[in-house]
């Protein structure tokens, strides 16, 4: 029994990590207070049955076979089709819009406005009006049909041509560096023994998802409303449909049982979602809005553009004293949200100043995507990490390995550095081709560091249910995007009732289930695995009840042990005793503790690239990825790894391939499409490979960090270090495109 | 996409008799459900040609030597066909070995590759303007994002071509044969002459009459000697459009290039044949060296935009690439 009785209990555990591969491990007790009810934590002495297992994703064969149903399959009978009306020009005003030409065309049920005259159009794509019709190809015919009328304004579109956008020549920041807060930076660079300046700049990345924004909505007779979206926040929907449409929350029904990515770009119903409710509470019918994938690429946020200058030094041993960064960040009309960082550990000994501005255009505002602001602050600081330790005359491993100051990455870097054999695959002679390799083409490797925080909350439930015949659900309200979610919440319940995966079904995605967060910031794992744990923790406590009452058995005689009970003598295995449960489940709700001291907060993680660069065409491939990336207690190291990966994959897209390209003059996209905006598809992929690194975090009962961010933070930043060192000269401007390599290997020669 | 009829003709002669002014010939679809998705055409008629494989499909070798590719011979099939075994005919099964993706070449057809649309991001979008469609009168791409459009040959629209087989076939100097209205008015032209003289913006991209039909491809005996190749190089592996693409055919004799023959792709509104290239290294011993000097030769005349003149580096690269592979050079 792993329940601790009095009101709060003193509980002394061990955390930290096992040393692997000649590497020391680090660990130390840690004593937590653990509130009454609460499990005792997994530490490090922990044994598991299940947990850190490779079971296979529970609903796989669902996915590839069509089966799992998502928002986009949802057909409802009497169902509309609706669509967004949109701005056709970047700025200006709403100064007419007729639909009354719309409302006689066959088939079109509805036209309502979404703007009022006079208000401000922000950028092409900002929603007007809204259209419900019979079928899709009525309601676009509708839509071409309608009349708006605006005034234009003369917002920039590249945030480039901002006012205070910096001068950039030969794209390098050109202007003074800020004078506020200039004497000690100033002063720091001066004692270093060598420094280094340059400017990084990214192109923004839109999110790409497969499945579309947008749901399904059914407003029904008695004012309630229910929905099938496609979304991260199943309750940020719930309460952003009860807002716009004037209901209580418990009014609003939402289903995401299956969710096509969101990456960050789908938290709420946006416009899409409340035109949709809108619609149907017009028109009495279900109405389904899901957007285009030219709308996907320019009304559903997107990554922001950015540019970044760095000036830094050393001191005569290498290590990084000084950090000058300053960031101006593209985050489209929203004006705000574009800032960037870089792993904060790096400058740990230095004298540091950041400053930041955003830079407001008429364009698509930015939304949060995987580790938001990381990838090109990352990118900019692993660029000035390798510049200085070319300075200092440094391998790029030994000078991370001289600044790191953190023991976890200290063996990530080993390891991964051996098991990707970075002393044969780093160029030592870089812009000259590798011994064997055709004088055109040129290798290199590189690497870069991960980091995110432990964000897990308490506020969520989870529900727990034991049936008579010994089958066991976990549910949760929360919406598994993609990571697996649903196969960890079967395995933390098997793994604390002892029994099998396959004996526990889960339902996730329903809002009338128990509250749960939304998936952003990697926190669904550190916030609901404990809550899981701990709903099943309460349902073995209710069957020892629910036993010791049948066989007329004292309570505390009565004891759950390894996947059975022992009660007053007699052992009862989980069937035998959930015979005792009776008609009515167990049904047991979780809860989630504020964290404890743990390990540590953060994350951390590395990644090492290699490429091979066509100096003739400027074609960039990467040949081999490989990441070390910790999490705290590893749930799944198969699922775990699955998202280093798509990880990986994601940051090699972006280093190479993705940008969202605007003709400047009409503010409009033009490679909204997956023709035009290149994601990387399999051609494109090296040999990839995770590593997990399990660690005991102590921070609530299981210790499972997120991990949607942290491997994204590092990928790109990888690939550009990895094409430095093959070119021997740097591409500091994302995407790494083959017109920007020749033109870099031209100004080298 | 709009309403239109689809009609499901059961010979070639009921195909011819089903098009008009506001028809469209379809293949496999690849391009044409992509554009009325996108209501960029919106014919009234959609003609389906796919059921027509007795007529427009097969590969037949003739006693001479000489190779009649069906229409409606799907990439992958000619990527593989035996019959295109000869080193000579190596560009063509390349070409369409190299395009899209798997799922694509599976389903694309010859014909389809041949008369497909150019790319253009502003003609492929109706919310702008365009010289190509008429809805503008001046191209947008000129002046405004033009990484990907012409360095040879434009008159007031920078296109390019998008075939990857094309190129191929017309430095294998294929024919293209065409049947019109009724069976007697079946011509046979090269598949030079497939496009337009002078691409200006108003000018289709094929000279195809709406009720013309491109049947077969005819690839000459002598393509089949010596040894062709093409090359392409384009940003992602996996699904992407070529920036630059080569094809070369050459015969050497004796350790002197015989006959030659080159054309590039992705470069010009039409496929752009290098024909004072393959004059000059004619009768000379072939070399990367030549190579490279005919290379820089042909892209003199390159007149690049203001984001494509990377493109000029890349198509030398491709052209020696292409031409070397012909000349069976090691790399």
């Amino acid at each position: 029994m792993s329940f601790r009785r009095p009101p709060r209990d003193e509980h002394t555990m061990k955390v930290g990590f096992v040393g692997r591969g000649g590497s020391p491990g680090v660990s130390r007790q840690v004593t937590v207070d653990v509130p009454a009810g609460d499990l005792t934590p997994w530490d490090l002495d922990t044994k598991f049955k299940t947990v850190g297992g490779r079971t296979d994703r529970l609903d796989a064969v669902a996915k590839v076979t069509g089966r799992a149903k998502y928002a986009e399959d949802m057909r409802p009978a009497g169902m509309l089709y609706g669509v967004l009306v949109r701005a056709t020009i970047p700025d200006g005003r709403l100064e007419g819009l007729d639909l009354d030409a719309v409302r006689g065309m066959p088939g079109v049920r509805a036209a309502i406005p979404l703007k009022d005259l006079g208000n401000r159009v922000r950028w092409v794509g900002d929603p007007v009006a809204a259209i419900a019709a019979d079928t899709l190809d009525q309601a676009y015919d509708a839509l071409a049909r309608v009349k708006a009328e605006y005034t234009e304004g003369d917002a920039p579109i590249d945030f480039r041509d901002h006012e205070n956008a910096p001068a950039l020549r030969d794209g390098v920041v050109d202007e003074p560096w800020p004078s506020q807060d200039a004497a000690k930076i100033e002063q720091a660079l001066a004692d270093c023994e060598r420094t280094a300046e340059g400017t990084w700049i990214c192109e923004v990345q839109t999110h790409s998802s497969l499945e579309p924004h947008g749901l399904v909505a059914h407003f029904q007779e008695d004012d309630s409303l229910e929905v099938w979206a496609s979304t991260q926040a199943v309750f940020g929907v719930q309460s952003g449909l009860a807002r716009a449409m004037g209901l209580q929350p418990a009014k609003v029904r939402v289903h995401a049982e299956f969710v096509g990515g969101g990456f960050g770009s789908k938290f709420g119903p946006d416009a899409e979602g409340v035109a949709a409710a809108r619609l149907s509470k017009e028109t009495g019918r279900p109405v389904r809005v899901l957007l285009s994938r030219f709308e996907e690429h320019t009304c559903a946020g997107n990554r922001p553009s950015a540019i970044m200058r760095i000036r830094a030094g050393v001191d005569a041993d290498g290590k990084i004293t000084a950090w000058d960064y300053q960031s101006w960040g593209g985050p489209g009309y929203a004006g705000r949200g574009g800032g960037t960082r870089g792993v904060p550990q790096w400058t740990h000994a230095a004298v540091t100043r950041n400053s930041q501005s955003d830079l407001a255009t008429a364009t698509d505002a930015g939304r949060s995507m995987r580790a938001p602001g990381w990838p090109q602050g990352n990118f900019a600081t692993e660029g000035m990490l390798e510049a200085l330790a070319s300075e200092a005359g440094m391998d790029s491993l030994a000078f991370r390995l001289l600044n790191d100051p953190d023991p976890l990455r200290q063996m990530e870097w080993r390891i991964g550095a051996e098991r990707f054999g970075w002393a044969d695959r780093v160029n030592p002679t870089p812009g000259k081709p590798r011994e064997g390799d055709a004088p055109r083409i040129l290798r290199g490797a590189g690497l870069a560091a991960a980091f995110w925080g432990q964000m897990g909350r308490p506020g969520n439930g989870a529900t727990c249910r034991i049936h008579q015949d010994g089958t066991v659900e976990a549910r949760s309200g929360a919406q598994d995007i993609g990571t697996g979610m649903k196969t960890l919440m079967a395995m933390l319940t098997a793994e604390e009732l002892g029994i099998e995966v396959a004996a526990v079904k889960v339902t996730m995605g329903d809002s009338n289930d128990p509250v749960g967060p939304g998936s952003g910031g990697s926190t669904t794992t550190p916030s609901l695995a404990p809550t899981v744990r701990h709903a099943a923790g309460l349902a073995a406590r209710q069957l020892c009840e629910r036993v010791a009452d049948a066989l007329g058995v004292a309570p505390e005689k009565v004891t759950y042990r390894d996947g059975g009970i022992d009660a007053d003598g007699k052992r009862l295995s989980f069937r035998e005793a959930c015979r005792h449960v009776g008609p009515n489940p167990i049904e047991a709700t979780g809860q989630r503790q504020r964290n404890y001291e743990g390990y540590a907060e953060h994350i951390c993680g590395c990644q090492f690239a290699e490429v091979e660069v066509d100096t003739h065409t400027g074609v960039v491939r990467v040949t081999k990825m490989l990441a070390v990336q910790d999490c705290g207690l590893v749930l799944n190291e198969k699922l775990a790894e699955s998202q280093v990966i798509g990880a990986m994959i994601q940051g090699l897209s972006y280093a190479l391939h993705e940008q969202r390209v605007m003709d400047r003059e009409v503010g409009r996209m033009l490679n909204g499409d997956f023709l035009h905006y290149k994601v990387a598809g399999p051609a494109d992929m090296p040999e990839l490979e995770a590593i997990m690194q399990p660690v005991a975090n102590g921070m609530n009962n299981v210790g499972a960090a997120g991990l949607g961010e942290a491997p994204a933070v590092a990928a790109p930043a990888a690939i550009a270090n990895a094409v430095a060192n093959a070119l021997g000269v740097p591409v500091r401007h994302l995407p790494i495109t083959p017109d920007k390599v020749l033109a870099a290997l031209a100004k080298r020669r | 996409m709009n309403a239109f009829e689809l009609s499901l003709p059961d010979t070639l002669a009921d195909a011819a008799r089903k098009a008009g002014p506001n028809s469209a010939f379809k293949a496999a679809g690849i391009d044409l459900i992509d554009r009325l998705k996108e209501r960029i055409d919106d014919p009234e008629t959609v003609v389906d040609l796919l059921r027509l494989r007795d007529e427009l499909g097969g590969i037949q070798a003739t006693a001479n030597g000489a190779v009649r590719l069906g229409a409606l011979t799907t990439l992958q099939e000619l990527a593989d066909a035996t019959a295109l075994d000869a080193p000579g005919f190596g560009a063509l099964r390349e070409a369409c070995g190299e395009a899209a993706t798997p799922q694509v070449r599976a389903r694309a057809t010859l014909g389809g590759n041949l008369l497909q649309k150019n790319r253009c991001w502003y003609y492929r979008s109706n919310a702008f303007s365009c010289a190509h469609d008429g809805s503008g009168d001046r191209c947008l791409a000129w002046h405004g994002e033009n990484k990907f459009h012409a360095l040879f040959g434009t008159v007031d629209c920078v296109r390019v071509h998008p075939s990857n087989a094309a190129p191929a076939l017309v430095a294998l100097g294929a024919e293209v044969e065409i049947r019109g209205a009724d069976a007697d008015s079946s011509r046979r032209i090269p598949i030079r002459a497939l496009y337009p003289q002078s691409p200006a913006a108003r000018a289709p991209e094929h000279v195809l009459a709406d009720e013309e039909i491109l049947v077969a491809v005819h690839l000459p005996a002598s393509a089949a000697a010596g040894r062709s190749a093409y090359r392409e190089s384009r940003e992602k592996l996996s699904f992407d459009w070529a920036t630059t693409a080569a094809a070369a055919h050459l015969v050497v004799e004796g350790g002197k290039i015989a006959r030659a023959s080159v054309c590039l792709g992705a470069v010009a509104p039409n496929p752009w044949p290098l024909d004072d290239v393959a004059e000059r290294i004619t009768g000379q011993t072939p070399s990367r060296e030549l190579f490279a000097d005919a290379a820089r030769r042909a892209f003199r005349r390159a007149q690049p935009l203001r984001h494509n003149a990377y493109k000029v580096e890349v198509g030398q690269a491709i052209l020696v690439d292409a031409l070397a592979a012909a000349a069976g050079l090691e790399d």
